[in-house]
């Protein structure tokens, strides 16, 4: 059908234009890929697919979304009072309220399992750290905007989620109160707050689609890795994207939205953890909900930041957390890319999965002594993981990995 | 291979913990008790609102029901007669307010007591919950708490809110009517927390069926063009 | 399997999946432009209710419709009188251009008045030239309003921005910028002093 529409009239106007035929050939249809892909290559798709429905849910929840903390009835709010307009009153509002907050946790689901196979396989390796460098940038800027997106409902959670994390940065030696006072615009996290973390969750979901085109150029320079890990050097090796993995990825979306649907249509709340209980709850300055827990997909963080016992200590390493992923692709200086070939790394890895799911589950938990330690333990290995990388390619016996596919 | 397992049961036993601790009470006191709550149930839900009117709106407000939304949603669907009997002054477009200010509530019983449109979302147990605590006014077993202020199932045992349903110490006889009108207002409480939660669940039953249907489709043809490629 | 057989499955699913998401993105349209359609407050202020006995007689009052201003004048029998006699002067004299399809209670009778109750003229406020809320000035003749309105001038109103003119049924008149008599909105009385607009 594509090559239909491309023998048109019309299209030969506008490719005369703007150069169109070749683009469309060089990504699309003669823009060779891997032919032994496996479905952990839909999630970059799909995270795409994500984007663009927060965007676009975005965009019509703020034609209602009024971002003002003045009270209006009791303990509502503008702001608390608008979110429930949009969910009683607005024709439809309830469904793209519910696909956003849904969409928030699955572009969560969806890039965490596109950063695993990122890990396993080896794709932040030679040539492509550049790419796993511009990824990363791409989750700080999500966790940002995730974390602004939260505050505007104006709820307990929202409130109280927003003056912990900005606290954090209060910690920080000399700049840290300044720091505070110009994210909170004020002392404490209140009407200012509010509104500019409106103008910068609009703000952050533009920048990444600007910054996820750098991400798909990245990748076009330097073609995707394989399961194998291996260069590809023989053409039989490759296959056109368009039509192969243009279906294959139709097909990854088809059952993406399955779940998605599953969860906006018959459990939006999902359990509490992707709305959360409290949240229902409008903010009050005055009381502290009794269990403060950021949302699921930053808990991780949130455990690594309550391990140690100096606050400052915490902050710090909760960002030093985050900065070792950019410095990956240089820790790991083994020549092989794959798990599949590494017997050392692959147990390192699976164990890395296995420590950011229990840091997950500390992070939601109530802090006990003992999952205090269990957060410990994980927070150690976080980092081990990453550390010991620098010495095991000298240790590691490496399969012998295939000529080709 | 044995990390792999170990991966897979962490993340299968991380799912069933996240679960079971949402809901079960979270170890936060006694299970709750569970109530008949039908949402599609245009009597229960007209009982629950009877009840609201009568007993809960001495104190509470639900200011996010307007009267109109009374007629309009079709699972209450009252007539103009009967909404005009309801709001008395009020306009059809204001919401459902209690006589009682803040100030007064505050100063009679301690704390304000909160408005309840989102009541059954903004409470773990929901409407199990909001029917525990109706059904929950007991003597304190410890003879600290006095008599109206201890609920089984509130945290911490001790509830601002005196017994509106007059549960404690209530005739045997009576038992069954409390109940039925303590479920039948966490009923009404449950519908107006998320009015348009049976349309999204009729709509939800359609998109279901479309998207098996897309992923069938669209597998097929995935393996169709797939047969090209020697894989 | 035949190249065939193989060809006409796969441009089968093709056109199958085409469908199906040409389908889904339509489906995905619609809460989208949907949720852009006035909201269910916005549309219950749709209607306004006003107890038309508080207008005192040869009283204009302007009370709010959608967000748009409404005249609700009590005419008295003279005024009424002053309705006579002049309908060469007007452009639609009948309400034909507009309300002739759309108000049933408007009677070959009643055309003159423009109004359920003869007393009660209830009209969007708003000069059909460009929206101004036109001027009133009842008594005919110019003894009150001077050259400002013209020498037959039978009474009504007189917009200030462009000088539109219109009777005391708010009837256009020739001459006028504006192109129709002001609009009657579809009303009806649900007691004998209550009305409901909208």
């Amino acid at each position: 059908m594509l090559n239909t529409i491309m023998k048109t009239k019309l299209f030969g106007w506008v490719d005369r234009r703007t150069g169109a035929e070749a683009i469309i050939k060089s990504q699309l249809t003669e823009y060779p890929a891997p032919k032994n892909l496996n479905y952990m290559w839909n999630f970059g798709s799909l995270a795409l697919l994500v984007l663009v429905l927060q965007i676009v849910t975005g965009i019509f929840l703020a034609m209602y979304y009024k971002p003002s903390a003045a009270f209006t009835y009791g303990a509502y709010t503008v702001a608390f009072d608008s979110v429930e307009r949009i969910m009683r009153d607005v024709n439809f509002g309830w469904l793209i309220r519910y696909m956003h907050a849904v969409g928030a946790s699955a572009f969560f689901v969806v890039v965490y399992m596109h950063i695993g196979r990122g890990l396993y396989y080896g794709s932040y390796k030679e040539p492509r750290e550049l790419l796993w460098i511009i990824g990363v940038v791409i989750l700080l800027i999500m966790q940002g905007s995730a974390f602004f997106g939260y505050l505007l409902p104006w709820g307990q959670m929202s409130f109280w989620g927003a003056t912990v994390i900005t606290e954090l940065f209060g910690a920080l030696p000399v700049i840290g109160e300044y720091l505070q006072q110009l994210l909170r615009g004020g002392f404490a996290v209140g009407d200012p707050t509010l509104n500019r973390f409106f103008s910068l969750h609009y703000l952050f979901p533009l920048l990444l689609a600007a910054i996820v085109g750098g991400h798909i150029h990245a990748l076009h320079v330097v073609h995707s890795n394989n399961p194998e890990g291996i260069d590809l050097t023989k053409p039989e090796e490759k296959i056109m994207f368009h039509p192969y993995y243009t279906v294959k990825d139709a097909f990854g979306v088809a059952v993406f939205l399955l779940g998605y649907c599953y969860f906006v249509f018959f459990n939006p709340q999902a359990w509490g953890y992707f709305i959360e209980v409290d949240n229902y709850v409008p903010a009050n300055n005055l009381s502290t909900p009794a269990h403060i827990a950021p949302v699921w997909y930053l808990t991780p963080w949130y455990t690594i930041l309550r391990s140690f016992e100096s606050k400052l200590l915490g902050v710090i390493m909760m960002g030093a957390s985050l900065a070792i992923l950019f410095a990956l692709p240089f820790l790991d200086r083994s020549k092989v890319r794959s798990a599949r070939y590494r017997p050392v790394f692959k147990q390192m890895v699976y164990l890395f999965f296995v420590t950011v799911i229990v840091l997950g589950y500390c992070g939601h938990s109530a802090p006990t002594p003992t999952l205090k330690l269990v957060g410990q333990i994980a927070t150690t290995y976080y980092f081990a993981f990453f550390l010991l990388l620098l010495v095991v390619p000298k240790f590691e016996k490496t399969k012998p990995e295939p000529e080709g596919i | 291979m044995k990390l792999k397992q170990l991966f897979i049961a962490t993340g299968a036993l991380a799912a069933a913990l996240f679960a079971n601790t949402a809901m079960a009470n979270e170890g936060h006191g006694p299970a709750l008790k569970h109530a008949e709550v039908n949402v599609t149930d245009q009597e229960q839900i007209r009982r629950g609102l009877t009840v609201f009117s009568d007993v809960c709106m001495g104190c509470h407000s639900a200011t996010y029901v307007t009267y109109k939304d009374l007629m309009d949603y079709p699972e209450i669907g009252l007539t103009r007669e009967q909404v005009d009997e309801l709001r008395g002054d009020h306009a059809l477009t204001e919401g459902m307010r209690t006589g009682l200010s803040p100030e007064d509530g505050e100063a009679s019983y301690g704390k304000t007591p909160p408005d309840l449109s989102l009541i059954v979302a903004a409470r773990r147990g929901g409407a199990n919950y909001v029917y525990s605590i109706l059904t929950g006014f007991e003597h304190d077993p410890a003879g600290k708490i006095p008599d109206g202020s201890f609920n089984e199932f509130f945290p911490g045992n001790r509830i601002a809110m005196p017994d509106p349903l007059a549960w404690l110490d209530h005739d045997e006889a009576d038992t069954a009517q409390l109940e039925q009108d303590a479920q039948d207002v966490s009923a009404f409480l449950a519908f107006i927390a998320d009015p348009h939660q049976n349309e999204r669940r009729a709509i939800g039953c359609w998109v279901m069926g479309f998207l098996l249907l897309l992923t069938l489709v669209l597998w097929r043809l995935k393996v169709e063009v797939w047969k090209d490629v020697k894989h | 399997m035949t190249e065939k057989a193989n060809e006409s499955r796969r441009n089968f699913l093709y056109l199958a999946a085409g469908g199906l998401g040409g389908v889904a993105a339509g489906a995905a349209a619609v809460p989208f432009i949907g949720s852009m359609f006035p909201a269910a407050d916005t549309m219950a202020a749709s209607k306004t209710e006003y107890d038309v006995s508080t207008v005192a007689e040869g009283q204009l009052v302007v009370i709010q419709w959608q967000g748009k201003p409404v005249f609700v004048t009590n005419r008295t029998p003279e005024l009424l009188k002053q309705l006579d006699g002049h309908d060469e002067m007007l452009k639609d004299p009948n309400s034909e251009a507009i309300e002739g399809v759309s108000a049933p209670w408007m009677t070959a009778e009643n055309r003159k008045y423009r109004s359920i109750k003869p007393e009660y003229l209830i009209v969007v406020a708003s000069c059909t030239h460009l929206g101004c809320i036109p001027g009133y000035k009842p008594s005919a003749g110019r003894a009150e309003w001077g050259d400002s309105v013209p020498e037959n001038w039978p009474g009504g109103w007189h917009c200030p921005c462009h000088g539109s003119l219109y009777d005391l049924s708010a009837r256009v008149i020739n001459g006028s910028p504006a192109p129709h008599n002001l609009h009657v909105m579809p009303y009806e009385y649900t007691s004998d002093t209550s009305v409901v607009i909208g």
